[in-house]
């Protein structure tokens, strides 16, 4: 017993995020049942599911859009599941919607909002560190949000959502809507920013994201039915010719 | 030809003045998808606010007007907390919230008419200082120059806010979108909280000047007041502060050009102004596309 708690004690240390039992849905329509995931510091976590799944609730349900009905959720070693969204956030955590921008303000504005829990100063070196790593943004940085390309808002998106110094970056089907090659830009820019000690956690239906991932779950009608690598996820037969089959 | 002018550079004045009136009730629909009703009624107060303060403690508008934006700030974060988020977390917020501030309306007039009685009431025009302008070769008074003035400073110190302040900007990522707003780490009910008092401020400043531009106050005619408002803001794009200039202009002039020709006619310019924008472009003159400016 001793041991045991021991363990738990030291997971939970190593752990940035963690989740377990989570329950929660729509009004009367239950989504997710005892859905369970863990990110650990440095990890590029990938949630793999079809459409319907469940990815976009349980995101929700982690940052604070959705209640948890039941379960826990563990934020560095914090009880946040009750917490309110914005506290959550300003503890290291960072969401990038399906949306991912707001169309409405100009470019820099969205950065802005994106740190808006920094002080001010902080925001101007760190909006800085993100027109050099996007330097269309900065020629651009007056113009609205929504005069930019798809590929180019979630360019947006994720230099909106890296601006307030994450630990862990969350992110909502980051391809939803971009062709294969600003897929492979949005990989890239994963990459990018995982070598600069952020976390990833990504909901996705699009299999190349596996490329990059440490650890995969698999999330099927509410419910988590694998959790492992991706070497683990191609001996899967069954999952192996749901989520690669089209390429067998 | 002088007619004409004079009624034209009067629409302008006025019109800005009715922007200044309806503004906060835009706002405040913007922010958080609620009819505020009893916006007119609140304008009522103030006014009655500036009447007594000068009657009875002989204190002049301006000193009321600061200390009524203090309190009409306080009073509307309160009443935010008390009872919006209860209905933002309804199925039908904008329905619910027609129907409460309506209530809320009644209230307040039922009150004022117990505290202050039905007569109308009026200030002395030069209460507000003397600042008379000529144009055209017309003179204009100095409470409708000095009104005018006043409201100009209200929506600009409100443009700075929302476009140069990092709780402005938060403010009209709400209006533009509530979900991404919060997904952002922006609290939204404090700004929320925050926008309703300083709509509610919007109508107290408006209010401190209802006096010496509309003439006669009396408890009932916030209800007018409301319609009024609701329709500039319909005529410029519900949801849109910058659409509310242009309706209150709009409106401004149409009832002032009414009033030099066919004053008969012109109560009923608010409504047919409506009835049109509703019939010809329901998103207001600014349109959709202007609501998340």
């Amino acid at each position: 017993m001793a041991d045991s708690d021991q363990q738990g004690q030291f997971h939970q240390e190593v752990s940035l995020l963690d989740v377990s039992g989570i329950e929660t849905g729509y009004d009367d329509l239950q989504i997710l049942w005892n859905v369970g995931i863990n990110v650990r510091r440095g990890e590029r976590v990938i949630v793999l599911g079809a459409n319907g799944a469940g990815k976009t609730t349980l995101l929700k349900a982690l940052v604070g859009l959705l209640p948890a009905w039941k379960g826990a959720i563990h934020l560095n070693g914090e009880a946040v599941q009750g917490m309110r969204i914005d506290r959550r956030i300003s503890r290291g955590v960072s969401y990038l919607s399906e949306v991912g921008v707001v169309a409405g303000l100009t470019i820099e504005e969205n950065l802005r909002i994106g740190g808006y829990h920094l002080a001010s100063g902080a925001v101007r070196s760190q909006m800085a560190v993100m027109y050099d790593f996007f330097p269309d943004l900065r020629a651009r940085r007056r113009e609205a949000a929504a005069s930019l390309s798809g590929g180019q808002r979630k360019m947006l998106a994720v230099a909106k959502a890296l601006m307030s110094r994450p630990q862990l970056v969350i992110m909502d089907e980051p391809s939803a809507g971009l062709s294969p090659l600003f897929v492979s830009e949005v990989i890239s820019m994963v990459n990018r920013f995982h070598g600069e000690g952020i976390s990833f956690l990504v909901a996705e239906q699009n299999v190349k994201f596996l490329e990059i991932a440490d650890r995969v779950y698999v999330l099927d009608a509410g419910r988590m039915i694998f959790s492992g690598t991706v070497e683990e996820l191609h001996k899967n037969d069954a999952l192996e010719r749901a989520y690669f089959g089209v390429y067998g | 030809m002088s007619t004409f002018l004079f009624a034209v550079v009067s629409g302008i004045l006025f019109g800005v003045f009715f922007s200044l009136m309806a503004i906060g009730l835009n706002f405040a629909f913007g922010v958080m998808k609620i009819v505020n009703l009893a916006h007119g009624d609140f304008v009522m107060l103030g006014a009655f606010g500036a009447y007594y303060a000068l009657t009875v403690f002989g204190v002049n508008p301006f000193a009321t007007m600061l200390l009524e934006i203090a309190v009409f700030l306080v009073v509307g974060v309160g009443l935010y907390y008390g009872i919006i988020p209860r209905l933002l977390r309804s199925d039908d917020p904008e329905m619910l919230s027609l129907i409460l501030f309506f209530g809320i309306s009644q209230v307040i007039e039922a009150l004022a008419t117990l505290a202050f009685g039905t007569n109308p009431v009026t200030l002395p025009t030069n209460a507000l200082g003397q600042l008379s302008v000529q144009l055209f070769g017309q003179a204009f008074g100095s409470s409708w120059v000095i009104g005018f003035l006043v409201s100009v400073v209200a929506i600009g110190l409100l443009y700075l806010y929302l476009y140069k302040t990092k709780m402005g900007i938060a403010t009209r990522a709400v209006m533009a979108n509530r979900n991404e707003a919060a997904a952002s780490g922006i609290n939204v009910n404090r700004i929320s909280a925050v926008a309703f008092g300083i709509a509610l401020a919007l109508a107290a400043v408006a209010g401190v000047l209802t006096p010496f531009m509309l003439g006669g106050i009396y408890p009932s005619v916030g209800v007018n007041l409301t319609i009024t408002s609701f329709s500039i803001i319909v005529i410029g794009s519900l949801g849109n502060p910058v659409g509310t200039v242009v309706g209150g202009l709009v409106y401004g002039l149409s009832l002032l050009l009414m009033q030099t020709y066919l004053s008969s006619w012109a109560n009923m310019v608010p409504y047919v102004l409506l009835i049109l924008i509703l019939l010809i472009k329901p998103s207001g003159l600014l349109g959709k596309g202007a609501r998340n400016a």
